[in-house]
């Protein structure tokens, strides 16, 4: 995943690289992902990977719901 | 016996990881060497950490980067690198302390610096994911 200044840049490095352009999002969008993605204490021994559906809980509390997100 | 040896081999390389900025080598780690090298494998073939391609040492301990990357992260006055923009974030996500990051728009290679005081982001920008996440881990290193 990678930083961008604006969505004329993402579309310029899109073409350069004769990508589709994925999923774009504001960066504090992309902050609140990481709060919820990394805020648990992975030194705990009993912390453990979310399952699938864990996953799609926390995609769809951000509102991530295109077909982009589908994890199945 | 894996299973707990592996929580605790987990345990202990994000305990130094978070103090110290870096994923561990294995020599750091409590245990046999081949033990510990065996437990890596096993942790990445549970995607809770990627290896190098070579030599089974840690190449990343989500959200951190044991090499040098475009997102370089100061945090609770440790440097680190992130292994990607959300990663970058995901460092002080995970301390839970401010942060400073230093990268750059990929396509024009403009230097940013992005600021996490007291849990609010103080600055601007986009995060582009190429892959669907359903394909993440096809190529984690890509992704």
């Amino acid at each position: 995943m990678l930083f961008f200044r604006s969505e004329e840049h993402i579309d310029r490095w899109c073409a350069a690289w004769r990508l589709d352009r994925g999923a774009v999002i504001p960066l504090a969008k992309g902050w609140e992902l990481a709060r919820v993605w990394y805020g648990e204490d992975r030194r705990d021994p009993a912390w453990r990977r979310r399952t699938l559906e864990e996953t799609e809980a926390v995609f769809a509390s951000l509102g991530f719901t295109s077909e982009f997100w589908n994890l199945r | 016996m894996n299973d707990d040896f592996d929580k605790q081999v987990r345990s202990q390389v994000y305990d130094l990881t978070m103090r110290e900025g870096t994923p561990p080598l294995s020599s750091r780690i409590a245990g046999a060497q081949s033990a510990v090298l065996a437990s890596f494998r096993r942790l990445a073939d549970a995607h809770m950490l990627v290896l190098q391609s070579e030599g089974g040492e840690i190449l990343m301990a989500g959200p951190y980067s044991a090499v040098p990357t475009p997102f370089r992260v100061r945090a609770n006055g440790v440097a680190a690198y992130g292994n990607c923009i959300w990663d970058a974030l995901g460092i002080p996500a995970m301390l839970r302390s401010d942060a400073e990051i230093d990268t750059s728009c990929a396509d024009c290679g403009t230097s940013a610096s992005i600021r996490i005081v007291d849990g609010a982001l103080i600055s601007q920008g986009l995060m582009h994911f190429a892959i669907p996440a359903r394909h993440w881990w096809k190529d984690i290193v890509f992704t």
